[in-house]
């Protein structure tokens, strides 16, 4: 084999981590603007000033105006705290969640892998919205129920996940060796099981990072999520989207940054794979 | 001395699927070994001789028949008690690479026995240090993971891990098949060493009837999960009473 060859080779292996390394610190900046958006909007996001109503972008305002001449890009920043961290903290639950059941069902297999994996078809067979519409009409509106209704139909995705890869590993000669090791259920299961299945829920939980943030945006739009004059990314576009003809630049704003993280947030899952992939090279 | 390892009417049956009846895995099988003596299990595939294997580490329950070690029932062991079971038997897996976590580096596992038992992770670090030196891997080896070394490096760190406990009783489930013609010379002289030096007794399972007659001392034959010969293994070559054993002799002389 040439060097060329090898080093080609090379390159594409390690490719991996040059990916990982950028979209993670996108996705860092992503976060870290959610954390620190009051301090970086240049104006307030909620004042209101009708005489610059519906501004094109210029120096001053880079997204321009909404119709009430708030500052599009002071409000996409302040919006990017409710979007990005109800995005966060719902993926963050449903996957612990369904981990712990997936595994639990995996592992003890039976009447009650069974019955739970049942109830989780139950929740898997409503479509989305029709369950958040519902959850809306008994608890009503606001990005806390809607983020409710989506964690009670996201989770059982992940306990399939997990209970699939659980009875796949849970029959493997490395978890009869560590039992030869003296390691309990316990000790298996957080030792071996674990580390073995996070890669895959893992990367579901980085690509759903995305897919949560575009449906909590969905549910903003249809008035189910928050609410204006919050600044949310999806109710930001619902409030806006009769001036896409006119001004599209007002919808645009938070269309571009809902579009921007969901890319950041997709491709760092899919770096985030390539890492945890035991045979790729360190 | 004390008798190593005694089974008595062992059997197991597993359900078959989409149907009612049972399959006989393991039959009424009974033997013992005495210490420092190396008993071949042997027989084609599907004949019990992996399941018996599990019953004696308790990998799998035992449907009825009774199992002692060095003198102790284990047939029921849970929990506890079966800590200190593999501190006195252990076993080495035919596929090597797939025995380690593929997550884990080869001394972590290694090392994993030793910090079950209580023992500190710069002593475990040390002792799995010097059993992978004894067994032929020098120290780099204690940091790959096990897709970055040959088979039978693999094996030679699952022995490794197998004896860093320095147990009575070694179970080898086809621990040389999955390896080609020299590497599988090279574990068995390693295996003998280990013997000699360690004084263990092994439980040695294959398929392979001449290499059982230069590695053991006595050989069972099984057939469909039933004991249906015993004897050394010159004995069973020269004089085969089953028929079974006769093909299981002509096809590989």
């Amino acid at each position: 084999m040439s060097i060329p060859t090898i080093r080609k080779q090379k390159i594409v292996k390690n490719h991996w981590k040059i990916r990982l390394i950028l979209f993670g610190i996108l996705a860092v900046l992503l976060i870290l603007t959610a954390l620190f958006s009051e301090q970086l909007c240049p104006y307030d996001p909620y004042l209101q000033n009708l005489a610059n109503a519906k501004a094109a972008p210029s120096a001053d305002h880079i997204f321009g105006t909404d119709r009430y001449g708030r500052d599009m890009l002071s409000r996409v920043i302040a919006g990017s705290r409710t979007s990005i961290f109800s995005s966060l903290i719902l993926v963050a639950v449903i996957t612990i969640f369904g981990t712990v059941v997936g595994v639990f069902c995996g592992w003890k297999g039976g009447w009650v892998d069974s019955l739970i994996m049942r109830i989780s078809d139950i929740f898997l067979a409503f479509p989305g919205l029709v369950f958040a519409l519902a959850a809306a009409a008994v608890l009503g509106g606001g990005i806390q129920n809607a983020m409710l209704a989506l964690a009670a139909i996201s989770w059982p995705k992940y306990a399939r996940i997990a209970r699939g890869q659980t009875m796949a590993q849970k029959e493997a000669t490395y978890i009869q060796a560590a039992r030869l090791s003296g390691c309990n259920t316990g000790q298996i299961i957080r030792r071996h099981i674990l580390p073995n299945i996070a890669g895959a829920i893992l990367v579901t939980a980085m690509l759903d990072i995305g897919t949560m943030l575009m449906e909590l945006a969905g549910l903003s739009f249809l008035g189910l999520g928050a609410k204006p004059p919050a600044a949310e990314w999806g109710s930001m576009m619902s409030d806006t989207r009769n001036l896409l003809a006119t001004h599209p630049w007002v919808p645009f704003a938070p269309g571009i940054a809902i579009f921007v993280s969901v890319t950041v947030f997709n491709l760092l899952g899919e770096a985030v794979r390539d890492w945890l992939d035991p045979h790729s090279e360190r | 001395m004390e008798t190593v390892l005694e089974v008595r009417n062992l059997t197991k049956t597993f359900p078959k699927r989409g149907s009612r009846e049972a399959l006989e895995a393991v039959a009424d099988v009974s033997f013992r070994i005495e210490p420092g003596e190396c008993l071949a299990v042997i027989g084609g595939s599907g004949s019990g001789k992996t399941t018996v294997a599990k019953m004696i580490t308790r990998l799998l329950p035992a449907d009825s028949g009774q199992i002692f070690l060095m003198g102790e029932e284990i047939t029921h062991a849970k929990g506890k008690a079966l800590r200190t079971i593999y501190r006195k038997m252990q076993m080495v897996f035919q596929t090597p690479a797939e025995s380690f976590d593929p997550r884990r580096t080869l001394g972590e596992s290694a090392a994993e026995s030793l910090c079950n038992q209580g023992i500190g992770k710069a002593e475990a670090a040390s002792r799995v240090q010097e059993l992978f030196l004894r067994c032929g891997l020098p120290e780099e080896y204690l940091m790959r993971y096990p897709h970055e070394v040959s088979g039978g490096q693999c094996q030679r760190a699952a022995i490794a891990r197998a004896a860093v406990l320095h147990p009575a009783l070694l179970i080898l489930d086809e621990a040389t098949s999955a390896l080609d013609m020299t590497v599988q010379k090279e574990i068995l002289e390693l295996l003998s060493e280990l013997r000699r030096e360690e004084g263990m007794t092994y439980l040695f399972i294959s398929h392979d009837i001449a290499l059982v007659q230069q590695f053991c001392d006595r050989v069972l034959v099984m057939d469909q999960g039933r004991m249906i010969e015993e004897g050394t293994p010159d004995e069973v070559i020269r004089a085969p009473r089953q028929e079974y054993t006769k093909r299981l002799i002509e096809s590989i002389l």
